[in-house]
């Protein structure tokens, strides 16, 4: 597959540290390189692991497109929010991905990160949020705000760098701000928000 | 004005998060209640209760009356967490209620005050023998099923937990309810609740269609302890707790979920 990876998102990429949480804005077109834009720098130049929280499709859809880039995600665990919904949806042969039954269950996954974050032998990990905009489709929106205020502080704390992902212009305004308010770091790819 | 620092030593159950809502752990030698809902982790926390004191060396033990021991083992033994050598070893001893039963010529419909003496004298001379440390009733429920009058629950469960606390040993009585809701008893009986050092509520919240545990220390004697609702996830480590979302504890209709 080719795809030009924004080597500026690497740069900034440096200037964080593990404790970090970063929001990377993106627009629904440009999602998927700015995603891959910022795991490529995690796992090769800092060679860090983590956990992927896949609520906007199913992991295993992001595993072939990361891996037809030619990236390993062996060191990636996925957590997916979106295959339970539908019969035969949890049929696939990754190792790497758990299944968590509906993008509400939260709390569920946020314990199901902290247990692969408990048994993995990374020496650094990051945790990749796909996404708020997602996670809003079926969150309420006072839920969502609180739900991110805890899931950054609960990772800044073990020192596990934060990636948020969001589409601006689909996320509610008061979860926006409060990101902009919890957030250490900005990558904005985003789109003008108007509301 | 005098302060003072003292403070009860814990019984350190070694389960995710629990230590830290009970500021520490159990304080030693209490009966705890853990009321709970059909499959919402009451047995696998009572169990990996005893593994984790297993793990430091104490004796413990599991009186088993909703399930022949066999089974249980089986179904614990798919957790991770779980350890058959410590069962193999003697740190984690199961027994059949049944089979206590039939020790003590108890196989009858329901218990006097005589048979409930007999009872208690059988598990607190296992306690005492074995040097127990960490006791699990699984279920105290089934068990007193078998006594008819509330003021002989009241009994045996006021005189099991004294002793069991003279042995120094903390136990945790397993109950089933069938609702873990703000109305709901926190036991089958009515009576459990007072007896108890402690009580820890164990459910579940429906959020849209969807069940998540949860886990609530309601009462603990002796420590200052959280009150929140938790979420709880069974995972191959065991049990682990993060604090329920505030706005997603309860269903509020009037916010129209969204």
């Amino acid at each position: 597959m080719e795809m030009e990876l924004d080597q500026r998102i690497a740069e900034q990429l440096t200037e964080v540290s593990l404790n970090s949480s970063i929001q990377v804005r993106c627009g629904t077109s440009n999602a998927f390189m700015v995603t891959a834009s910022v795991i490529v720098p995690l796992l090769h130049s800092f060679e860090m692991g983590g956990v992927y929280i896949s609520a906007s499709r199913g992991a295993a859809e992001t595993i072939d497109a990361l891996e037809a880039l030619g990236l390993s995600t062996e060191n990636i665990h996925f957590i997916d929010l979106v295959s339970s919904g539908f019969l035969g949806g949890t049929e696939v042969e990754h190792k790497n991905i758990s299944f968590v039954d509906s993008p509400i269950m939260l709390e569920s996954v946020l314990l199901r990160t902290l247990y692969h974050l408990r048994t993995t032998d990374n020496e650094r990990n990051f945790v990749f949020l796909d996404s708020v905009n997602a996670l809003a489709i079926y969150n309420e929106e006072r839920m969502l705000a609180e739900y991110l205020h805890t899931f950054i502080n609960t990772f800044r704390n073990r020192e596990v760098l934060t990636v948020i992902l969001n589409v601006p212009d689909q996320t509610p305004p008061s979860v926006l701000a409060n990101m902009d308010l919890y957030c250490t770091d900005l990558v904005d790819r985003g789109q003008v928000v108007i509301h | 004005m005098q302060s003072s620092s003292y403070t009860r030593d814990r019984c350190v159950t070694g389960v995710h998060g629990l230590d830290e809502i009970l500021r520490g752990g159990i304080p030693y030698g209490s009966t705890v209640l853990a009321a709970g809902t059909c499959g919402s982790g009451k047995t696998t926390l009572g169990m990996e209760f005893l593994v984790r004191g297993a793990a430091t060396g104490e004796a413990c033990a599991h009186f088993t009356a909703t399930e022949p021991s066999v089974k249980l083992l089986e179904n614990i033994r798919q957790f991770p967490f779980f350890d058959m050598g410590m069962v193999d070893s003697g740190l984690i001893n199961v027994f059949d209620m049944d089979v206590l039963y039939s020790w003590l010529g108890l196989e009858k419909a329901s218990f006097d005050l005589e048979d409930v003496h007999a009872l208690i004298k059988a598990i607190t001379d296992i306690v005492n023998t074995i040097g127990v440390t960490r006791l699990v009733i699984d279920s105290v429920t089934t068990l007193c099923y078998k006594i008819k009058s509330e003021q002989l629950i009241r009994d045996f469960l006021f005189t099991l937990g004294k002793k069991l606390a003279t042995l120094g040993c903390t136990t945790i009585l397993i109950s089933e309810i069938t609702s873990a809701t703000e109305n709901a008893h926190w036991s089958s009986f009515g009576v459990e609740e007072a007896i108890c050092d402690g009580i820890i509520v164990m459910g579940d919240v429906e959020r849209m269609g969807h069940l998540l545990r949860f886990l609530q220390v309601v009462k603990m004697r002796g420590t200052a302890h959280s009150r929140a609702k938790n979420t709880l996830e069974l995972t191959p480590l065991g049990v682990m707790l993060t604090p329920m979302l505030k706005w997603g504890s309860t269903v509020d209709n009037k916010q129209g979920w969204g």
